[in-house]
């Protein structure tokens, strides 16, 4: 286990990436809450990861061919958090600035889970009593 | 990093060295010890790239949608185009190129026989598709010489990145255990 360090700055850069979001909607001059359909995308953006790490139970090629889909279905997630505010800017339903602030908020976010997964998600035996 | 302490003695005037460790110090570059075998990374690289051009044909094509909601400028029928080349997608990675050779250990449902069927017709919608988008491109948007060409461009453009992503999935992978 990495440590309190670790976990501390995760967070840090969590409620960064969350403050990022957030000022892309409430601004004063931006005003609309379109943007945080993009918490869905960051709610499903671990779930093939968890899925397929549960599913495999020895590293045979059926476990790597489930976890490259869980990897292909992550990124198609990723891809879509980051579609989703240019279409909203698109037609003009949220500004640019804004659309420019929930892209940088998407980007800081994806590297934190990232980091989770590197840091706390590591090793052969995955297991829920980790937590 | 030296920081030079003045000594305000009598004269000559005397200069200490001390040095002050720069927070950059402890930083190793190259040092990262992530055992990476690059014949493992091969498939996931390919699996990020073959979800980074899937996904980006539908955003593509959704963006065209919400853009120009109106049937006159926009045909919903052209939208048949970009589903076909998804299920082709879905065809042409769901049977392993080992069940194909006939290697593999399990049969799986239909066969050998069977698989290069379902892979002869996923590859032929995928083509099929492919082909189906140019033609609306130019049969529907640029030989009529409709005002707004962009829907069509974003229905080719959905089908290439299907396509390629389709590519890049089935054939960037590769399923030796050992190399």
């Amino acid at each position: 286990m990495a440590g309190i360090k670790a976990l501390v700055g995760l967070s840090f850069s969590g409620a960064i990436g969350l403050t990022f979001l957030l000022l892309g909607c409430a601004l004063e001059q931006y005003g609309v809450y379109w943007p945080l359909f993009v918490l869905i995308f960051y709610i499903l953006s671990p779930i093939p990861t968890f899925i397929s790490r549960r599913l495999s139970d020895d590293s045979d090629a059926a476990s790597n061919a489930c976890r490259e889909l869980a990897c292909f279905f992550t990124t198609g997630i990723v891809v879509s958090a980051f579609g989703l505010p240019i279409i909203l800017a698109r037609v003009a339903l949220i500004q640019w600035g804004a659309c420019g602030l929930v892209m940088a908020g998407n980007a800081v976010i994806f590297l934190t889970i990232l980091g989770f997964f590197l840091v706390f998600g590591g090793g052969d035996d995955f297991s829920w009593e980790q937590w | 990093m030296c920081l030079l302490l003045f000594n305000p003695g009598p004269f000559p005037f005397t200069f200490q060295l001390s040095t002050m460790s720069g927070f950059l110090d402890s930083v190793r570059c190259g040092d990262c010890e992530c055992n990476v075998d690059w014949g493992e990374r091969r498939n996931t690289m390919a699996s990020i790239a073959a979800g980074v051009l899937f996904f980006t044909g539908w955003w593509i094509i959704i963006d065209a949608a919400v853009k120009y909601p109106d049937e006159a400028v926009f045909h919903h029928a052209y939208h048949t185009c970009g589903v076909i080349a998804t299920v082709a997608f879905l065809m042409i990675n769901a049977v392993s190129n080992g069940q194909v050779r006939g290697d593999s250990y399990s049969e799986g449902c239909i066969g050998q026989t069977g698989a290069r069927v379902w892979l002869f017709i996923g590859f032929m919608l995928a083509f099929g598709s492919l082909i189906a988008s140019m033609w609306i491109l130019f049969g529907g948007f640029v030989v009529p010489k409709k005002p707004v060409v962009y829907p069509g461009i974003a229905v080719f453009f959905q089908n290439a990145f299907i396509f390629f992503g389709g590519l890049v999935f089935k054939f960037g992978r590769t399923e030796d255990l050992w190399q």
